[in-house]
């Protein structure tokens, strides 16, 4: 009755499944194949919906976009600001919190905060924060003698706001996975290493890094991954602009200017493509690497 | 209710999980289903549960075939290896379950639920979750959970090997007692060959789906049909000399040895395929003599002496083979002794080498 | 001894400001939100406010249609997470307790589209919901999130864990699969149920782009998308425009502080994308 598939109990699952698959299909698989589709629009009419022509044209458009390339570049510049330090830092805050301290959860707790938080709201916090003559940011640095940084209206300094807030929003997420893959190292190889003679740092190095590989690779892949989407942060640090002067477009923000305001959905689909492209190949490198890294 | 299977078979996608059982179970009866894990034992059960649909073969449940029939509606009760109790539910919560699913009325529910939990007697536990209580305890539950609708046929499957040892034996008597006071047809599966005798009527015994033996305890210890039931019964296992067996003389040489032994039991000839068989006698069934000329008797050279308290275990060794025979306590033996080693009257086996079918003519 | 009480006080001292740099903006939401104007903008900042002028939480409600944005809110949170989790119940029973052709090849279909970015989605999903004439109505807004691939597949490996004697014993028992599925697995699935139940309100109730995209007048948005056109009007009245994030904010925090035991650990099982 139970073990083998027959067209009864086909059926009867179908019912279960059928409330998810409708959503799915129609907002989930159907879009994916619709975009790969929609990326050869050349000449296509939103309001009539037809498509007078088909072609490579948007393609041609997007790489001979220089706005495209900023983007790119300014994703790429994103990435490698926020995913290795974010690591770095919440790797050290973890193993912190992994030592016989008190207070543990209020502090987990603390750092978690601002993954519940909208995105928005706390940015409006932050475009507070960044402000050049009353942000608490620059009275800070004011006390250490810096001068105060034009961060939200410099085109220089855009970047460089969105990657600390974005570390500062992420971290939490990255604590708690190295947390759950600190937990899980047998503290029996601590002991045995104590007592081969290790040092602290030897242990950290010898031990907790391979043994952490695992949970590192996946925090590195979800990371990146998110970093190359990022669109909400912009979006309100900078008040509906893509920065000064486009300074801080990303991929995702060039989708939606195609998309919502120019309304050219053929170049967005497109572009949309090859962000998905991007993230494919970047996933399958870092598998490649991860596999030769991985240590256990 | 008596029970009746008709060449009953399983097949998964490429094992044949039972092969061709034919049993008749009477009324009231408790059988054990043993076998060593994965001969299918389990499938059984599930088949006559109505939980798996048997590729071949019919089940009767007295004069009903049930193939066809839901497992709610077959009139069982079944009690689970590992319980398989509704964490979420109380004891009591439990018990009632098959009778809030039958729509009985909560208030009579509950007074059945509550003799139900008196006779296995956890009447004092029933606000407990299951989760806080022992193994035995959560296994009294899963009995009367599964007797609350007072079922035509009980069928429990290794309901005793999550527990240690010393409750193991108690629960095996807790369950007889409950089974001989419901009067209710059971089927119990384990693969411990000591808990099927001490707890059955009869035993079915099998291997890699196939059918063994089905007989009562005692004579499935006494007089297995073949090598597999014979090794399979009993503690220490039985001893398994290769010998070669001289048709004129009716006697038995041990292979490797000039060792003669008569055979004085009656052999059934038409299963006998040529002269090399195995002599297999229980330890128990040795009688060890310090003395020289016993007749009928073939000496051994003692390697160990183990003794357990209450019994004591000889190892020896005749040619090159192992042998283990149990002893009397006040019989004082050292290693590198000689003995001397008879078999009682009846008490040995013969089965033949290629076959591996007993030879020996059983008592029927 | 003295090295290793050392080495603790530095331990605290590392987690104690990293707190405060977590916990600052936050509190300086708060703290700029009873201001009044003239102590938003002075030097060196004002910590403690003269006087509490609650009147902005007021005053920024009244600028803009919050109340509207909040109903919206929370029509769209509750009803998309009711929803998911009526599918990912129903669709998570199916893929880890029955037997059916193509369960495999379609469950496996399923995990790989998690792998494109919902960004892909966005344009496709706009026109079919332009074409059904959904757009700036809530079901735009909802519908479209009413299950999900990754909600049906970690209730689905909560559910494999689940002894399958049970269901054995539910069936003996006379009970049917769907009446086992909400009597039985549902309830012992309740902590895989509340993590996805928070992660989606979560999510739900911060979500921006998707409902930026999809509604057009004032009356349909959202509270994340209300606010931004609100930073715009509130200008240089940060007290205003603080009071409102804290509006938006403090709804999560109460949540995230009374039942941050299923999140963290939700997350720290599932690793759940943030
Ligand atoms: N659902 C199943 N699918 C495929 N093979 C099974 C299934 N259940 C049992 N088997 C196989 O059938 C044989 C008998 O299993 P089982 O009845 O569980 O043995 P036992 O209970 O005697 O240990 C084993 O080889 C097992 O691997
Ligand atoms: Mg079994």
């Amino acid at each position: 009755m139970i073990q083998k598939p027959t067209f009864t109990s086909t059926w009867k699952a179908l019912l279960y499944l059928l409330p998810a698959l409708v959503i799915l299909l129609t907002f989930n698989i159907y879009p994916i194949i619709k975009s790969f589709i929609m990326s050869f629009y050349t000449d296509y009419d939103f309001f009539k919906d037809i498509v007078y022509e088909y072609g490579l044209d948007n393609f041609t458009y997007i790489f001979q976009d220089a706005e495209f390339w900023k983007s790119v570049v300014n994703t790429l510049v994103f990435v490698i600001g926020v995913v290795p330090l974010s690591i770095v830092i919440s790797l050290g805050i973890a193993i912190l919190l992994n030592t016989k301290i008190r207070f543990k959860g209020i502090f987990r707790s603390i750092y978690f905060l601002p993954f519940v938080t909208s995105v928005i709201a706390i940015s409006m916090v932050w475009r507070w924060l960044y402000h050049t003559d009353y942000g608490l940011i620059n009275y800070s640095l004011g006390l250490f003698g810096i001068e105060k940084i034009a961060w939200l209206t410099d085109p220089q300094w855009a970047m460089p706001a969105i990657i600390i807030m974005c570390i500062w929003k992420g971290l939490g997420y990255n604590i708690i996975i190295f947390l759950a893959g600190l937990q899980n190292i047998d503290q029996q190889l601590y002991l045995a290493a104590q007592i081969d003679g290790a040092k602290p740092w030897k242990r950290f190095m010898n031990i907790t890094l391979p043994m952490l590989s695992p949970t590192m690779f996946f925090i590195s892949i979800v990371s990146v991954i998110n970093s190359f989407k990022v669109f909400d942060e912009v979006f309100a640090l900078f008040d509906g602009k893509p920065g000064p002067a486009y300074s801080a477009q990303t991929i995702v923000y060039y989708i939606f200017e195609k998309f919502y305001n120019e309304w050219e959905f053929g170049i967005a689909s497109a572009a949309a493509i090859i962000l998905f492209v991007i993230i494919f190949l970047i996933t399958l490198i870092q598998l490649r690497l991860g596999r030769s890294r991985i240590i256990y | 209710m008596k029970i009746q299977l008709k060449e009953l078979s399983m097949k998964f996608d490429d094992v044949l999980a039972v092969n061709g059982l034919n049993v008749h179970i009477n009324k009231g009866e408790l059988v054990s289903l043993l076998g060593p894990s994965g001969c299918g034992k389990s499938t059984t059960l599930f088949m006559l549960a109505g939980l798996y649909k048997p590729s071949s073969g019919e089940m009767y449940f007295g004069d009903t075939l049930v193939n066809n029939v839901e497992p709610e509606n077959r009139g069982i009760g079944m009690v689970f290896q590992n319980y398989a109790l509704y964490p979420h539910m109380t004891v009591l919560k439990n018990i009632m379950f098959p009778l809030k699913m039958a729509k009985v009325p909560h208030k009579k529910a509950e007074e059945k639920a509550i003799e139900m939990a008196n006779l296995v007697q956890i009447g004092h536990l029933l606000d407990r979750k299951p989760k806080q209580l022992s193994g035995g305890q959560q296994q009294r539950v899963a009995i009367a959970r599964a007797l609350v609708k007072q079922p035509q046929l009980l069928l429990l499957d290794e309901p005793l090997s999550n527990l240690d040892a010393r409750l193991r034996i108690e629960m095996r008597e807790e369950i007889r007692r409950i089974q001989q006071e419901v009067g209710i047809t059971t089927i119990f599966v384990t693969h411990d060959q000591e808990e099927a005798m001490s707890i059955s009527d009869k035993v079915l015994l099998m291997k890699d789906g196939q059918f063994q033996q089905y007989s009562k305890p005692q004579e499935m210890y006494d007089h297995p049909v073949n090598m597999f039931v014979g090794k399979f019964m009993g503690n220490p296992p039985i001893n398994m000399i290769p010998v070669t067996f001289d048709h004129k003389n009716l006697s038995i040489q041990i292979n490797g040895t000039d060792e003669k032994l008569k055979v004085t039991s009656k052999l059934n000839y038409e299963l006998v395929s040529g002269n090399q068989m195995l002599l297999g006698v229980r330890a128990e069934d040795f009688v060890l003599e310090k003395l020289e000329g016993i007749s009928n008797s073939f000496s051994a050279k003692v390697d160990l002496v183990e003794r357990t308290g209450r019994d004591t275990l000889v190892h020896a060794t005749v040619g090159n083979h192992a042998i283990r025979a149990l002893v009397n306590q006040d019989f004082v033996v050292k290693p590198s002794n000689i003995v001397k080693l008879s078999i009682r009257k009846n008490r040995l086996q013969l089965f033949d080498a290629e076959t591996e079918l007993n030879l020996v003519l059983g008592k029927e | 001894m003295q090295r290793a009480a050392f080495s603790k006080g530095f331990i605290y001292l590392v987690l104690i400001i990293g707190s405060v740099c977590m916990l600052l903006p936050f509190a300086w939401m708060f703290i700029t939100s009873i201001k009044s104007p003239g102590e938003v903008m002075m030097m060196p900042p004002v910590w403690i406010p003269e006087d509490f002028k609650w009147e902005n939480y007021k005053e920024a409600w009244s600028m803009a249609p919050f109340a509207r944005y909040t109903i919206n809110s929370i029509i769209v949170t509750v009803l998309s997470t009711l929803g998911e989790l009526v599918t990912t119940i129903l669709a998570a029973y199916a893929f880890s307790r029955m037997h059916f052709y193509g369960r495999d090849i379609l469950f496996s279909i399923l995990l790989g589209t998690m792998m494109v970015p919902g960004e892909v989605l966005l344009i496709p999903n706009y026109v079919t919901l332009s074409n059904l004439g959904w757009i700036d109505q809530y079901q735009a807004l909802i519908i479209p999130w009413l299950a999900s691939i990754f909600s049906i597949f970690l209730l689905r490996q909560f559910f494999l864990g689940i002894p399958q004697e049970l269901s054995y014993a539910a069936k003996i028992d006379g009970c049917n699969n769907f009446r086992f599925l909400w009597t039985i697995m549902v309830p012992l699935a309740k902590p895989a149920l509340i993590t996805i139940v928070l992660l989606k309100a979560i999510g739900s109730w911060n979500s921006f782009l998707w409902p930026l995209i999809v509604t057009q007048s004032k009356e349909m948005r959202t509270l994340p998308v209300g606010l931004t056109s609100f930073s715009t009007e509130a200008g240089i009245n940060y007290e205003l425009l603080m009071a409102a994030s804290t509006m938006i904010i403090l709804p999560m925090i109460i949540l995230y502080f009374c039942l941050q035991r299923y999140i963290i650990e939700g997350v720290a099982k599932a690793g759940i994308k943030g």
